[in-house]
């Protein structure tokens, strides 16, 4: 179990389980305003990936547990998500400059 | 559960070793993901994505959010398993162990639905080098979902079986709920990256 007793009641999982379902309709809310509108794909890709950040650090931070946990846990994780993180950074990189 | 930290716990690190090894193998899953993403990435840039074939072309988005939306939701029903559990709570907490077995195997007949669509309408693992990777992501993806599912299973049938689950069957929750979750997260990197950035 996790380190810190004040974990999360039923209530917050659920409420959070909502905000999740509402930053997945934004998200595909934007991808039709991109295709209906003028808005361009370069303005909605860093909301997009703005929104896949939060959706990512509220399923880890609270149904994982991570918040709650001990440091070494979190930094355990951390190292594989930036390992990953800079494998995409290179990735789009040599893409966007050919 | 928390009792079980006194059984299981390494001593320089106050962690359980099980605990401790799960988030170490979560976190070498993000390079192998990570290396399945960026093999996509790199393939879909070299067809327009005005080309027929170009799987931006095939992608169903209401069909795989509504795919999301349920694998999300699962993330919901494992978390009230674990804290059923944690409460006492023995016929919660196989209840919300069933609904995420169930959701999760929605969740593969969606993918299964959405591979043969795919295939129907002319794409295949030969097809083009984008399409070979788009097949092995998020086939690998829904492997891992499909294990996921039969350990969810597992811990089921060992609580029907013996009535309920042991305070060591208790971490095995955890750390299946850990896996679930990282499932989750996968797919919300997934979901926005290949299918909604074009």
């Amino acid at each position: 179990m996790a380190e810190n007793a004040t974990m999360p009641t039923t209530k917050m999982y659920v409420r959070i389980a909502l905000l999740l379902a509402v930053l997945t309709g934004i998200e595909v809310a934007l991808f039709y305003i991109v295709e209906l509108t003028a808005m361009t794909q370069g303005l909605a890709n860093p909301l997009l990936i703005g929104l896949a950040v939060a959706k990512f650090l509220i399923v880890v931070g609270y149904f994982m547990h991570l918040k709650y946990e001990k440091p070494l846990l979190s930094r355990t994780f951390a190292i594989g998500a930036v390992l990953a993180g800079g494998l995409y950074t290179v990735v789009i990189a040599d893409i966007l400059l050919g | 559960m928390s009792d079980l930290a006194h059984h299981d716990v390494h001593e320089s690190t106050g962690v359980e070793n099980r605990k401790l090894g799960m988030w170490f193998f979560l976190s070498s899953e993000f390079l192998f993901f990570g290396a399945l993403i960026s093999n996509y990435l790199l393939f879909k840039g070299q067809v327009p994505t005005t080309d027929a074939l170009h799987p931006v072309q095939f992608y169903d988005i209401p069909f795989t959010s509504i795919s999301s939306f349920v694998l999300l939701m699962s993330s919901l029903t494992m978390v009230l398993a674990h804290h059923a559990l944690h409460e006492g709570d023995q016929r919660a907490a196989r209840t919300w162990l069933f609904t995420t077995a169930g959701l999760g195997l929605t969740f593969l007949a969606g993918q299964f639905f959405e591979f043969s669509e795919f295939v129907i309408k002319g794409a295949g693992l030969d097809v083009l080098p984008v399409w070979s990777s788009f097949f092995v992501l998020t086939g690998f993806h829904g492997a891992h979902v499909f294990l996921g599912v039969v350990m969810l299973l597992t811990l089921f049938a060992t609580s029907v079986r013996n009535g309920e689950l042991s305070e060591a069957q208790g971490l095995n929750v955890e750390l299946v709920g850990l896996y679930w979750h990282f499932v989750d997260i996968i797919w919300i990197v997934i979901f926005t990256i290949i299918y909604l950035i074009p």
